[in-house]
């Protein structure tokens, strides 16, 4: 299931697999037709942190290829949050990821998403884990 | 996403059209390898048609310069949209992946 909720909420639940990425970006492309107030570079530069997350759950959420995940993507007045929760086994990440040497050829994911949210927290528990990922719109 | 190639006597032009992202990256960075491999190291990634990159598209990137770069070539990018740039931008690799306007210009001097 995927769409709008009501209140500017958008949501789709499925499995953490390559081929369900496409449906974070249908997400956040139908909230964007729906709320063109939403400031487009914040928009984008939320997309791309989305998508590092999004991944960093497809590549190392384990039992690989089996965690299911479910995306809430919430529009305010001044901010854009999105919560993902997935059914993975706990995994260490590292929240104050240092942008690598232009030379490296990966490891990039968590500090671009660091670069350009204003908020991400990252629960364990029992049923998984829980993403909390925010940014505020740009004063224009 | 969809990776045409259009080459001239002097250099190699790579149009991909889609998503550069962590489905895509491995084989982009595979095409690019058999060229550099097959001699041709001159590269200009025409990015025009790409709506969207993440790190791996950007890592993919970065092996396919190196790559070239060592067999005396270079991968060089051009018309690179909003997203593209910014995350250029956000991660300095715009200092070894000057976004160039056009394939023309990018491929300047080969």
């Amino acid at each position: 299931m995927a769409g709008e909720k009501g209140g500017g909420e958008y949501a789709f639940e499925g499995l953490a697999v390559p081929e369900e990425l496409g449906r974070v970006h249908d997400l956040l492309a139908q909230a964007a037709v729906e709320h063109p107030e939403v400031p487009s570079r914040d928009l984008m530069l939320f997309e791309t942190a989305v998508i590092e997350i999004a991944n960093n759950v497809v590549e190392h959420g384990r039992p690989h290829g089996q965690v299911s995940w479910r995306m809430t993507v919430m529009i305010g007045e001044d901010a854009i949050e999105a919560d993902l929760y997935d059914s993975g086994a706990e995994f260490g990440v590292d929240l104050h990821a240092v942008m690598p040497d232009v030379e490296a050829e990966g490891g990039r994911g968590l500090a671009i998403a660091e670069a350009v949210l204003d908020g991400i927290e990252l629960e364990h528990s029992k049923e998984g884990n829980h993403w909390r990922l925010m940014r505020r719109f740009t004063a224009s | 996403m969809e990776l045409t190639e259009n080459r001239t006597d002097r250099y190699v032009v790579l149009m991909p059209k889609g998503k550069f992202n962590l489905i895509s990256a491995p084989s982009a960075k595979a095409h690019i390898d058999a060229l550099v491999a097959a001699g041709q190291s001159r590269i200009v990634v025409d990015l025009s048609g790409v709506d969207f990159i993440d790190s791996s598209g950007l890592g993919a990137l970065i092996g396919a310069l190196k790559s070239a770069r060592l067999a005396s070539g270079d991968v060089r990018i051009a018309a690179a949209g909003e997203q593209v740039r910014a995350v250029l931008s956000l991660t300095n690799l715009d200092r070894i992946l000057v976004p160039f306007e056009t394939v023309e210009a990018a491929a300047h001097g080969w």
